[in-house]
């Protein structure tokens, strides 16, 4: 890439430190550099601009010492709770503005992760090796060449991969992590030149006994069967044309854990869990896109995932389990076509079909099959000036569901077809230069899950499907004078759920109880203020963050908990980081604090949970070693250590489920 | 200790008065008052074992004390402070033994047996999946889904050693009624539900709940198991429906099951078995379909259910009945609920119904008598099973 083309992208764009990053990892720079005329750049006006900005976005790499897991890059966004269960290995969903996890689309490269069995995402298993651009979405995504399912979630988390950037005809890194609960999570990343295509390839390792201290009235015990083994292979391979850019990515994970179970009252002698999982995910995705003429430009896209699940309650360890021992293996085929036409500039139109197919085979329930096939369409349409902007989207999903059973009972009357409208609107004014404002109004609904309809045996497979309305403004202000730069965004927002489902966790975290309680309203804003100063080898940053939720049950108004606030959801939430620099040195102090909340809907002193803060702090260090021999890029060492609960502080984020202490670990890290 | 200090005042207090029995040390515990005018005077309280959810540890005993006409909620925590994780997870039976109230907590293995007079602890006895209770003179009887552990024993530090993990089949442990301790087990069918206890034998009704979502049969158990007590042996097993749920012996030998059906093709229902029979086979008849919720009182078996059972997107119409003797007849108590999930019966006119709401938030208790409703109060989570002391 030319540095003129770099230069483009960030006079097009904010002159944040991100709009570098943005500049660096998306594909339309490329096209950029060839902008020879005005005429032509306007064109591209409209490609380039998303309508709105994302709500929150970091670059990892920019990140002096990057969380280990994409959902703790999460917990730090304004508006989003990350509901953790605790440990390495514990589940992490992440939900927003009080969506359910099952709004929350979470797309790898435009791609969504989803798993049809259970719709929840663990982002405690992804890696932010490897990801370049972590941002969310609260309200509708739109950019040109976006899948149909980019359109379609209630809110979305978005995971760029990073486009390797080599200096010498290969690089890599290696890096070892390690500390508390006997973690150690070593990894390799090796990037090559062959010319139009880079290779990268990637690997790593997590070990953990995964045990740590909580208290229990008035005795302390030791979280126990916590423990972790996991192995991610992946190699990707990144192609350069002449008009566009393609990708193919190649991804293995394997994982053996424990699951801890809640903690309860427990008769002595009996373990609160032994149950076990060892599951295995492969995938194989890609991508490619042509800029046929300055005005039509297509995005395919596919993916191929197997995925197998071994659950395992091990009645044999503990006297109180039930004796399930069960098999999952899930297999979805997924093609995605986008087109983009510039119908006169800046006015284009995108149209976005997708075609999904999903299998599940399992020895569970009464071993149906079952069997899914979701298209979507998304028909898009954008005005994009550089300060007014306008997109309007119409989405269409419809799905046949269907399964298969030895003896081809009355249980086949299941077979079913769903289909749902989403409209959005989305629009973007910037009056001032310091001053933009977007808005976005939108109807997004969700599929039940596998598990909702044929699996859930503690819970009811009699669910009503979920749907969303949401409306919500921003206001971003924007100043910088010398040394300093401030920011600030207030975004109100109302969502209306219907028949939301909230997932409870039985005795085991494999397994849910839903609930459709009805009716949700959601009253809430958003603050986060940022202030940086940049001086003379020093940089500093301080971020405060509010989210307000008021998220109430509107279900049924002769119902005792008519007008209660729903589970897990604090009325008020927020935190402060602050980061500093100098020279070769970085710091960072953050602290999340989540206000009280109930694990009910009904909000008495029985299930009501203490507010709780912790705060992580980190230190890093770059140290810049010479280059060597015949090589242009000179290697780096940077080693890193992360306090994370400094002050020790015993919580819960989901009842029954102890969080850890305080704990440290250590980093080093390789770069040539 | 507070509320223990409370009482103790109390007790001294009213030493004072030369009262001849001293006061219950829960005569402090305060609650909702409900009008108890008409109930049987033999009644001096009415528990009720809240469930909870699973996994949530919010299992809670509430009592209604006629006397005063008092409806206490969570006693078990006011009357056993030191008890700090509370009752535990998921209370699945509660029965009254002389002063004794024995509660079963399902999912943190324990058989809890309190004071019936003030609802303090007397033992915690670990059983691994404990389901439901039974009686004879000398042992209480608890239905396990344990089957793991059908050769397993206790160490002295009261831990489990296993020889055979494999086995899905539930047990009954025996219970002695003087130490409380164990004292020995037997294997029964798959995942036994209810138990009771007549002219020396015991009647075990197998449901298969997990069997049926487990490879390779995914089959319900549809037998009742009788055990002999003197050899504690398994006699015979009587095949009666699937997923076999209540089993109420009405004294003078006739025995009846209740079934879940298996919530697809085979309604819930009520059976009888005829154990008198000089042939020795056990006959077994259908008394009538729909059984949502079912209640032994003396020797009349009491049943809600709704003919809309497998539509459970409906509101539901539900009718009473009664059954002695093998003959049905119909209440006329018209009971209107949520989610119908409990009956205590108090006398044939005088019913407590149990509502579970959502499942999720604290249910409610009806009274119901005449036919009619009387009073509602709040309850805890899942209010599930009633016992009278």
């Amino acid at each position: 890439m030319s540095a003129r083309g770099i230069l483009l992208c960030i006079d097009l764009r904010s002159p944040s430190a991100i709009a570098l990053a943005i500049a660096l990892s998306a594909p339309w720079c490329l096209q950029a550099q060839e902008a020879d005329t005005l005429a032509a750049a306007s064109v591209y006006s409209v490609q380039v601009f998303p309508v709105v900005r994302p709500s929150e976005e970091v670059y990892l790499p920019g990140v002096a010492a990057p969380p280990a897991q994409v959902a703790d890059v999460l917990r730090r966004f304004t508006g989003v709770q990350v509901k953790d269960y605790g440990g390495v290995g514990g589940l992490k969903t992440v939900n927003v503005r009080s969506l359910g996890s099952e709004h929350v689309g979470v797309f790898l490269d435009g791609v969504q992760v989803d798993n049809a069995q259970n719709m929840q995402v663990d982002l405690g298993r992804f890696s932010v090796d490897g990801i370049g651009l972590v941002s969310l979405y609260n309200g509708q995504k739109t950019r040109r060449l976006q899948t149909a399912k980019e359109y379609a979630s209630g809110a979305s988390v978005h995971l760029e991969s990073e486009r390797p950037l080599l200096v010498d005809r290969d690089g890599g890194r290696v890096r070892l992590r390690g500390g508390s609960f006997g973690t150690f999570n070593p990894s390799l990343q090796w990037d090559l030149d062959l010319g139009p295509v880079t290779l990268r390839v990637s690997a790593e390792g997590v070990t953990s006994h995964g045990k740590y201290k909580f208290p229990f009235f008035d005795t302390t015990l030791v979280r126990e069967n916590g423990d972790i083994r996991s192995l991610r292979l992946e190699s990707a391979l990144f192609g350069r044309l002449r008009r566009g850019e393609w990708r193919l990515r190649g991804y293995g994970y394997g994982s053996e854990r424990g699951f801890p179970g809640p903690v309860i009252r427990r008769a002595t002698g009996f373990p609160f869990s032994a149950e076990r999982q060892a599951d295995r995910n492969l995938f194989l995705q890609g991508g490619w896109q042509e800029d046929w003429t300055p005005r039509y430009a297509t995005s395919l896209r596919f993916k191929f995932a197997d995925d197998y699940i071994h659950y395992d309650t091990h009645p044999e360890k503990n006297p109180m389990a039930l004796p399930y021992d069960l098999h999952y293996h899930q297999r979805s085929g997924y093609l995605s076509l986008a087109q983009s036409f510039v119908l006169a500039d800046p006015w284009s139109v995108d149209l976005s079909t997708d075609l999904q197919r999903n299998a599940l085979d399992t020895d569970a329930g009464q071993s149906v099959t079952p069997r899914r096939t979701v298209f979507t369409g998304a028909l898009a349409t954008r005005l994009a000036w550089e300060r007014f902007r306008v997109a309007a989207h119409a989405v269409y999903q419809g799905a046949w569901d269907g399964f298969l059973t030895p003896e081809a009972g009355g249980w086949s009357r299941e077979n079913t077809f769903r289909r749902a409208w989403m409209p959005s609107i989305s629009l973007f004014y910037a009056p001032f230069r310091w001053l933009e404002m977007d808005g976005f109004l939108k109807r997004s609904y969700r599929l039940p899950s596998f598990n909702d309809l044929y699996y859930s045996q503690m819970g009811n497979s009699a669910l009503d499907p979920e749907s969303a309305v949401q409306a919500g403004l921003d206001l971003r202000f924007r100043h910088a004078s010398g040394p300093w730069s401030w920011e600030g965004r207030l975004s109100p927002y109302f969502n209306r759920v219907t028949d939301k489902i909230v997932a409870i966790p039985t005795s085991s975290q494999f397994r849910w109880t839903m609930l459709n309680i009805g009716r949700v309203d959601v009253t809430g804003v958003d603050v986060r203020l940022d202030g940086r100063f940049h001086q003379q080898g020093w940089t500093a940053e301080a971020v405060f963050r509010y989210s307000f939720q008021r998220a109430l049950d509107h279900s049924d108004p002769s119902g005792s908990t008519f007008g209660n606030q729903i589970p897990y959801i604090p009325r008020h939430s927020g935190g402060i980081d602050l980061r500093a620099g100098w020279r070769a040195w970085s710091f960072s102090w953050d602290t999340v604090v989540t206000g009280e909340r109930w694990s009910r809907t009904a909000n008495t002193p029985d299930y009501h949970i203490a507010p709780w803060s912790v705060s992580d702090a980190s230190i890093a260090r770059i140290i810049d070693l010479p280059a060597s021999g015949n090589r242009a890029k000179a290697p780096v060492l940077k080693a890193g250590m992360v306090v994370r609960n400094v002050f020790d502080r015993s919580y819960q984020v989901v009842q029954g489920y102890p969080m850890p202490g305080a704990s440290l670990m250590i980093s080093l890290e390789y770069t040539w | 200790m507070l509320l223990l200090l409370c009482g103790t005042l109390c007790f001294c207090a009213c030493r004072k008065d030369s009262v001849p029995e001293p006061p219950s040390k829960d005569a402090e515990l305060t609650g909702q008052k409900v009008d108890v005018s008409g109930f049987p005077e033999s009644v001096r309280k009415v528990f009720l074992l809240n469930e909870g959810g699973m996994g949530s540890n919010n299992a809670t005993l509430d009592f209604l004390r006629v006397s005063d006409g008092t409806y206490v909620n969570g006693a078990f925590r006011k009357m056993n402070p030191e008890v700090g994780a509370g009752l535990g997870d998921v209370g699945n039976d509660i029965a009254v033994h002389g002063d004794e109230l024995w509660l079963v907590v399902n999912n943190s293995g324990i058989v809890e047996v309190l004071s019936a007079k003030d609802e303090t602890e007397i033992a915690a006895i670990p059983v691994p999946t404990p389901r439901s209770l039974a009686f004879d003179q000398r042992y209480a009887y608890v239905t396990s889904w344990a089957g793991a552990y059908a050769t397993g024993s206790y160490d002295e530090n009261g831990n489990y050693s296993v020889t055979d993990s494999k086995n899905p089949k539930g047990q009954v442990y025996r219970i002695d009624l003087e130490t409380k301790k164990l004292a020995g087990s037997v294997e029964v069918g798959y995942q036994p539900e209810g138990i009771a206890w007549y002219g020396g034998k015991l009647y075990v009704a197998n449901s298969g709940g997990i069997s049926s979502q487990l490879p390779p049969d995914y089959a319900y158990d549809n037998t009742v198991s009788v055990i002999d007590t003197d050899s504690f042996r398994v006699e015979r097993s009587i095949s009666v429906q699937v997923n076999l749920k209540n089993v109420y012996a009405d004294g003078t030998g006739g025995i009846y099951v209740t079934t879940l059906g298996d919530f697809w093709s085979v309604h819930s229902g009520l059976y009888r078995i005829e154990t008198q029979t000089a042939s020795g086979i056990d006959p077994v008849s259908k008394v009538a379909d729909y059984v949502s919720v079912s209640a032994l009182y003396g020797d009349t078996v009491y049943c809600i259910g709704t003919d809309s059972e497998f539509d459970w997107g409906a509101a539901h119409e539900y009718q009473a009945w009664s059954v002695r003797n093998g003959v049905r007849k119909a209440l006329p108590l018209k009971v209107s609920a949520t989610a119908l999930y409990s009956l205590g019966v108090l006398d044939g006119d005088t019913f407590l119904v149990g509502d579970a709401g959502d499942y999720f938030n604290p249910g409610t208790v009806s009274c119901y008598s005449g036919g009619a409703l009387r009073w509602t109060v709040k309850a805890g989570v899942c209010p599930g099973h009633f016992a009278l002391y």
